[in-house]
């Protein structure tokens, strides 16, 4: 029951500042997309540079669980196109599409009774997909740190690209909030 | 890098806030995730439902049902968005402006299209593990090389499709 409460109240957070950050705007995302918009991209790297810092800590102190997802050439590549077209045709992903709902756009309700359709769709063909696509091309639970041997040189190249890629958006993408 | 991100808040607190929760999760949890939230809540559906078919299919047997942590964090995502809408105070739009620039004002053609669209990320995010928030806030957080690489394909795919889709002239947003 902790669990629940927990997870209540990581969600509650959560939602709140996407909303207040804009990324639950679909307008926003789609102007991002068209590289006309370049505070939540950059929004979104920031986040992950600062929160492998944190974890990076959590765990160098002892705490914290981890599960690395497999990278699967095809599944991860394929499943990251058919995400791709959608998002960029709604300017709506899972997360952001739940808290736009209670934002109350109406679009985004429609988001999600699609995605709830979609999601049983993959379900329902789980057993045929997941050998087929996932598991032939599937390296295991690959991080940076396999590459690198090293997990503060890992986390440092990370910060390294994320930080490159903020600076190439900064430059290429326009100003419009 | 600006800061100016008005009417929303700047970017950079803003990071470091949802990095803060995000690290939160990881200490209390684990790993952040929204796409399985549907899986589990289509879950405690078809559990209702038609239970024999729920307990049979491998893709629901591998995730927890209503009364779980990931239930409970899409349903605290809502009622985060509704708090923060409601206190916001600007009125929310049922489609963006860049769509009823290119596509009129019509609500049938944007809520077919987001429902299409909705299921196309759903059925994506499956396939490949994860969303955003699973796979690349998550794995990149984790240094997952699965959540760089769906990263980058994401935003390209992304990119090129509204690219194609809202082809258009710039637009003011709401």
């Amino acid at each position: 029951m902790t669990d629940v409460w927990i997870g209540l109240f990581s969600g509650i957070a959560f939602g709140f500042v996407i909303q207040r950050v804009g990324a639950t705007n679909p307008q926003k995302m789609v102007l991002a997309h068209l590289m006309k918009e370049r505070y939540i991209p950059q929004f979104m790297l920031l986040v992950v540079i600062f929160s492998a810092i944190g974890l990076f800590a959590l765990e160098a102190s002892g705490g914290g669980t981890t599960r690395v997802l497999p990278t699967s050439l095809v599944a991860t590549g394929l499943g990251g196109v058919v995400f791709g077209i959608g998002w960029g045709l709604t300017g709506y992903c899972p997360g952001t599409c739940w808290a736009a709902v209670g934002e109350g756009r109406m679009d985004a309700i429609f988001a999600l009774l699609g995605g709830l359709v979609g999601a049983a769709a993959f379900a329902h063909l789980h057993e045929t997909l997941i050998p087929a696509l996932y598991v032939p091309t599937s390296y295991g639970q690959l991080t940076l740190v396999d590459w690198f041997n090293d997990p503060g040189v890992a986390l440092g190249f990370l910060i390294i690209l994320f930080g490159g890629a903020i600076l190439l958006i900064g430059r290429f993408w326009g100003e419009q909030a | 890098m600006s800061h100016s991100n008005r009417p929303y808040w700047p970017i950079l607190p803003s990071a470091i806030a949802l990095a803060g929760i995000m690290v939160f999760i990881f200490a209390s949890f684990g790993p952040p995730a929204s796409s399985s939230g549907f899986v589990t809540t289509l879950k405690g559906f078809l559990l209702q439902v038609s239970p024999e078919y729920a307990q049979s299919k491998a893709h629901y047997q591998m995730m927890p049902g209503p009364g779980s942590w990931l239930m409970a964090f899409v349903l605290g995502m809502a009622t985060g968005g509704f708090v923060a809408g409601r206190s916001f105070g600007q009125p929310v739009r049922d489609m963006p402006q860049a769509w009823e620039a290119r596509y009129g004002p019509s609500q049938m053609k944007r809520y077919t299209t987001t429902f299409v669209g909705g299921f196309l990320i759903l059925f994506g995010a499956r396939l490949a593990g994860g969303c955003t928030l699973g796979l690349f806030l998550s794995g990149s957080t984790q240094l997952a090389v699965s959540g760089l690489y769906f990263g980058a394909v994401i935003f390209s795919v992304a990119m090129l499709t509204a690219r194609i889709v809202y082809k258009n002239r710039s637009q003011p947003h709401d």
